[in-house]
């Protein structure tokens, strides 16, 4: 491994490093989104922020200073918006299943994003890099602010660790007993807008689907228990995007399309040992 | 705890234009063990999570133990639902995460703990106290999934007990069970509130499966309570034939009466 790290151009180390942070908070993201049965949602949130983005860059159109900020903030904000808005889908009073109303916000945010590209008049290789994620956007700010969400999302699922544990379970059951399951679902929602904004110009709005579902969906094959799940749907996470970025750097392949192939290896392969051991049982 | 003393009053659910309850005055007292049967559709389970007010009624109010649920906020409606044990239909949970029967059965103390607080030992004594109560000691640390359907329904009711609720709701735990664990599961429930005197309101369609223990019987039918008084009563009126568009004999067995359909006979 150190040889393998030796080879590489210092100038990788803030990219690889923020890769695999971005590899274990989408894989712990992915715990829940997939244990709610809700998939879909990153995409929906990713396309959000692609909207913020783009609505943000033509705020500061030709403002080489602001437009950094105002793409950064309109990134952020479109996710919290997007994530509010599915907080207020209740399945039991709007009698919407949850993936029609993530559908529908997804549909709409495509609308507003290519109207927005539509408006742009200047060069869409920006826009378009966050759609696939491009590693060249990753500089020492922004792995910071990915290492910084991380820490957050960790804190958030330490201190809320049993809510969120029952909420996976049964949203009925933790509304009829007693448990703030409406606060705790809305916190969720918007700190997972946030940490995919951040996230989003590395990984990119396709990318990210790929790096929700199959580290928790392999976690969920093999591990017995709330927190080995977690552990290892984290480590699947970073071993996707670590291996992914490693094959396209030294194979001179594409690194988006690497790391989603990793993680449906990951998965394929977890799958395939759990039909083994249960045959063996 | 509480007491567990429910009072609906003059209560009106109406959704799409179409009244799906209607109920002008249903009182349960503390310790009754009541019976909520009805055919398919006739409101058993509206009225149930009515109950825990996690519908609101159109007109109306639901007091638990003298507190109006229709007149609390979000955050101090979850705060009173804390004394109430739910076990909804298999439909309402995840039977596939692979969290241990020791996790699912410690959720029960999720509501008791406030918000940001780790449960410690006293929560899980009492956590493992009720899986030997109901018999799952040895399979403790085995995935909830891999557990049978009656096993999981007494994982779901040990969890619904661990939370120490001053007034139980069951939605139909026997569907979906065969033969054998529809009648362990009866006894678990009969025997639970002979053993902690606590509210229980259970919802069954098949009133056979309703535990001797529970005396009371609520007949709805099309949304409307028809009839409601004691089980023998209930189940031998000309309203419970009627609800079940069919003629019923009783016959009597071990102290309770049971329903018979005479075209089956």
């Amino acid at each position: 491994m150190n040889n393998i790290l030796m080879q590489l151009d210092s100038y990788f180390y803030p990219v690889i490093l923020a890769s695999i942070i971005a590899g274990a908070s989408t894989g712990l993201l992915g715990v829940f989104i997939i244990g709610m049965r809700m998939p879909f949602i990153g995409t929906c949130i990713s396309h959000a922020s692609m909207a913020g983005f783009i609505y943000g860059g033509l705020l500061a159109f030709n403002n080489p200073v602001l437009w950094p900020i105002t793409t950064s903030l309109g990134c952020v904000l479109a996710s919290v918006i997007s994530a509010v808005s599915l907080a207020t889908i209740r399945e039991d009073k709007t009698r919407l299943d949850k993936n029609v109303g993530l559908a529908i916000i997804f549909c709409l945010m495509l609308g507003i994003t290519f109207l927005g590209i539509g408006f742009n008049q200047g060069s869409r290789t920006d826009m378009l890099n966050l759609l696939w994620g491009n590693i060249l956007f990753v500089d020492r700010a922004r792995a910071i602010t990915i290492a910084v969400m991380a820490v957050v999302l960790i804190l958030f699922v330490t201190l809320f660790n049993k809510e969120m544990k029952i909420l996976l379970f049964s949203r009925s059951i933790a509304a009829a007993t007693g448990v703030h399951e409406s606060f705790v679902y809305c916190l969720f929602l918007i700190l997972c807008g946030v940490v995919l904004a951040v996230n989003l110009p590395l990984i990119g709005g396709l990318m990210i689907f790929s790096l929700i579902t199959c580290p928790a969906a392999a976690a969920y094959q093999v591990c017995t228990g709330y927190i080995p799940v977690i552990i290892t749907s984290s480590f699947f996470g970073m071993l996707s995007a670590l291996a992914g970025f490693l094959f396209s750097y030294f194979l001179n392949l594409p690194t988006g399309a690497c790391i989603v192939i990793v993680s449906v290896a990951i998965f394929a392969l977890t799958t395939i040992y759990k039909n083994i051991a249960d045959r063996h049982d | 705890m509480i007491a567990g003393n429910l009072h609906l009053s003059n209560i009106r659910v109406v959704r799409a234009g179409r009244v799906i309850l209607n109920i002008e005055n249903l009182q349960i007292r503390s310790g009754d063990f009541t019976g909520i049967i009805g055919t398919n559709g006739a409101g058993k389970t509206t009225l149930l999570r009515l109950c825990c007010g996690l519908i609101k009624p159109n007109t109306g109010s639901i007091k638990l133990d003298g507190t109006d649920f229709t007149k609390l906020s979000a955050w101090s409606k979850s705060n009173l639902r804390k004394h109430i044990g739910y076990i909804p239909q298999q439909a309402e949970y995840n039977p596939d995460l692979p969290f241990t029967l020791r996790e699912v059965v410690a959720m029960g103390r999720t509501s008791i703990k406030p918000l940001l607080q780790r449960l410690d030992n006293d929560d899980f004594e009492i956590v493992d106290d009720w899986i030997n109560k109901l018999g799952l000691a040895d399979n403790r640390n085995q995935t909830f999934r891999s557990l049978s359907g009656g096993e999981q329904q007494k994982a779901l009711i040990a969890r619904a007990m661990a939370q120490n609720p001053g007034i139980l709701m069951l939605d139909e735990p026997c569907s979906n069970l065969d033969f054998k664990w529809k009648y362990q599961i009866t006894e678990i429930i009969d025997k639970l509130h002979i053993m902690t005197k606590i509210t229980i309101l259970m919802v069954s369609h098949e009133t056979n499966l309703l535990p001797t223990g529970c005396k009371r019987a609520v007949l709805l039918h099309k949304g409307n309570l028809v009839t409601d008084g004691d089980m023998d009563k209930v189940l031998t009126s000309n309203q419970f034939e009627q609800a079940y568009g069919c003629q019923f004999e009783t016959i009597s067995l071990g102290g309770r009466k049971y329903t018979i359909n005479k075209a089956i006979k």
